[in-house]
């Protein structure tokens, strides 16, 4: 029972990072077009930088200030590079942004080192929640709290503000947002940043539960991929719902059988892709 | 008479099909004016260009002064120039009050609590999504996203399209009212009867040539041209 109760918890979490990944890859694939590539190796340069920055601003500040620099590079990223590709076929944001993840991984890597790093954490958050719960610890809870927060703010900005409505405007129509005057080229930039926060964010709360290393981003990119297409493109709602799915798939097929808890994932996309190709909740006709 | 938008030989392409021909026309500032044309004509291709949304091979285009031609089109409606597109294009996904969140905020008379008075029918429909309303309720709310942003010309393409006959006459009348503000207006119909009615100039376009620009009046009152026109779907409303 408690495996199965520890799995569950860690599917919940596990999931949780698929959502945080795949909700900033889903925001800038819906209003760019782009494939991107390099969103994990922004999840570990937020991991990173917070790491630099915990000796001097503390664990919280590095908390809220590396996703926030993550963010500010991803701009420049997206000032300098990927907005060039804008209107080409998507195949060349794809390969720009595959060749920019390397290039990031090795930056990583020469900046920070080959071999892994912790991230330390306020003692009471290492702490078990109790006795018989002793796998569940203060952080775990307080990383799914985190997610929790911030996806409902990510969705009532989208939801209440201009600019997150006129980001949701163009997903579907983002010609027409352009001739109501708004700049389509800072909307794409800020959007771009926003997922490169939430990229970083997921950065900083995974290097607290498995440390740092140059590629970490990698385990989560393909399953956030995954979590996008089960979800349906096009839909944020179906991306939360996708994340969350293949984290509790993955994990529960781990109490199960071991072996297959990577496969399962692969599995249940394949039979989306079969049988419902627009995703659960996916807009008809976007993955034509 | 200043005019409100000057456009010199455009030629447009969409990749290798050339579509327009050296199109010359202009929007006198605060008149109606009419472009009209059968079908594929290039009607919408011309205001495409203007808005810089498929941007002209060659040719100038002036508005309010500026040379607009290169200016994304983000800019050029910033300018204060309210498009209300063929087809509507409502944020289908989106509320009516999304809807209207969406324009730039340009300082002016028009406000969400205006364009309600205007058209109560979308107060009434607030929470509805774009894609639940009606033909004249969504020609309404793209009018209604157009002018949120208080613009100095307003060019609609085709705005009566698909509409039952009543609601066409209140959207020409809503035209007409946007004249009285002082509001330039570009307008695209197959209309030709009913816009003749209203508009101060006109020009014909055929296969991306202009074939006629003069005053609406003496257009209207060449029976032979204005049938020619007029296909049979807008015979039936007159
Ligand atoms: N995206 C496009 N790609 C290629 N050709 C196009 C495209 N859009 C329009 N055309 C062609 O350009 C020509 C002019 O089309 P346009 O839409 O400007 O005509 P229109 O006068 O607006 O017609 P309608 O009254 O039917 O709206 C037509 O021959 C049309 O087939
Ligand atoms: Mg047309």
């Amino acid at each position: 029972m408690q495996l199965v109760l520890f799995n569950v918890t860690n599917g919940l979490i596990i999931g949780a990072f698929y959502v945080l990944m795949a909700l900033g890859l889903s925001l800038i694939l819906n209003l760019s077009n782009v494939i991107n590539f390099a969103h994990g190796n922004f999840l570990a340069l937020g991991g990173y930088l917070a790491y630099t920055l915990t000796p001097t601003l503390g664990y919280w500040g590095a908390l809220l200030v590396a996703p926030l620099l993550t963010a500010l590079i991803g701009l420049a990223v997206e000032r300098l590079m990927i907005r060039r590709v804008y209107n080409r076929d998507p195949v060349y944001s794809l390969l720009l942004t595959f060749g920019f993840a390397f290039v990031m991984q090795d930056i990583a890597r020469y900046v920070w080192g080959p071999n892994g790093l912790p991230l330390g954490l306020p003692d009471f958050l290492s702490q078990p929640i109790s006795a018989e719960l002793f796998f569940v610890t203060w952080y775990r809870v307080f990383m799914v709290f985190v997610v929790i927060v911030v996806v409902l703010g990510l969705f009532a900005f989208l939801r209440y503000t201009r600019v997150g409505v006129r980001i949701r405007a163009g997903t579907l129509d983002l010609e027409t947002v352009a001739s109501l005057g708004v700049n389509i080229s800072f909307l794409r930039t800020f959007n771009f940043a926003l997922g490169c926060f939430l990229a970083g964010l997921s950065g900083v709360l995974a290097a607290g539960q498995i440390g740092l290393n140059p590629n970490m981003g990698d385990d989560l990119l393909m399953p956030s991929f995954i979590a996008i297409i089960v979800g349906g493109v096009g839909s944020l709602i179906g991306t939360l719902f996708g994340g969350l799915l293949i984290g509790m798939a993955a994990a529960l097929t781990t109490v199960f059988y071991p072996s297959a808890s990577e496969a399962v994932i692969y599995a249940i996309m394949m039979l989306v892709l079969l049988f419902r190709p627009r995703g659960f909740m996916g807009e008809e006709g976007m993955m034509s | 008479m200043t005019a409100a938008l000057t456009a010199e030989g455009l030629h447009t392409y969409y990749g290798k099909s050339h579509i327009l021909h050296g199109v010359s026309l202009e929007v006198a500032e605060g008149k109606i004016t009419a472009l009209l044309g059968r079908n594929g004509a290039g009607k919408t291709t011309t205001l495409r260009s203007l808005m810089g949304l498929t941007p002209a091979r060659e040719g100038k285009i002036t508005i309010f002064g500026e040379d607009t031609t290169r200016w994304p089109t983000f800019r050029v409606a910033a300018a204060g120039v309210g498009y209300v597109p063929e087809g509507r294009r409502i944020f289908a996904n989106l509320s009516v009050e999304e809807n209207l969140m969406v324009p730039l905020e340009r300082g002016g008379p028009w406000t969400v609590e205006r364009i309600y008075q205007l058209f109560p029918r979308l107060a009434e429909r607030k929470q509805n999504r774009g894609r639940q309303l009606s033909g004249g309720e969504q020609e309404m709310l793209s009018i209604g996203r157009a002018l949120l942003l208080n613009p100095k010309l307003l060019i609609l393409d085709e705005p009566s399209q698909g509409l039952a006959p009543l609601i066409v006459r209140e959207v020409f009348r809503i035209v007409q009212q946007m004249k009285a503000e002082g509001i330039s207006v570009l307008l695209v119909e197959q209309n030709a009867r009913m816009s003749l009615e209203i508009a101060d100039n006109a020009y014909v376009l055929d296969d991306g040539i202009v074939v006629y620009s003069g005053p609406a009046r003496e257009l209207a009152a060449d029976e032979a041209r204005v049938r020619a026109l007029a296909g049979a779907s807008a015979e039936e409303w007159t």
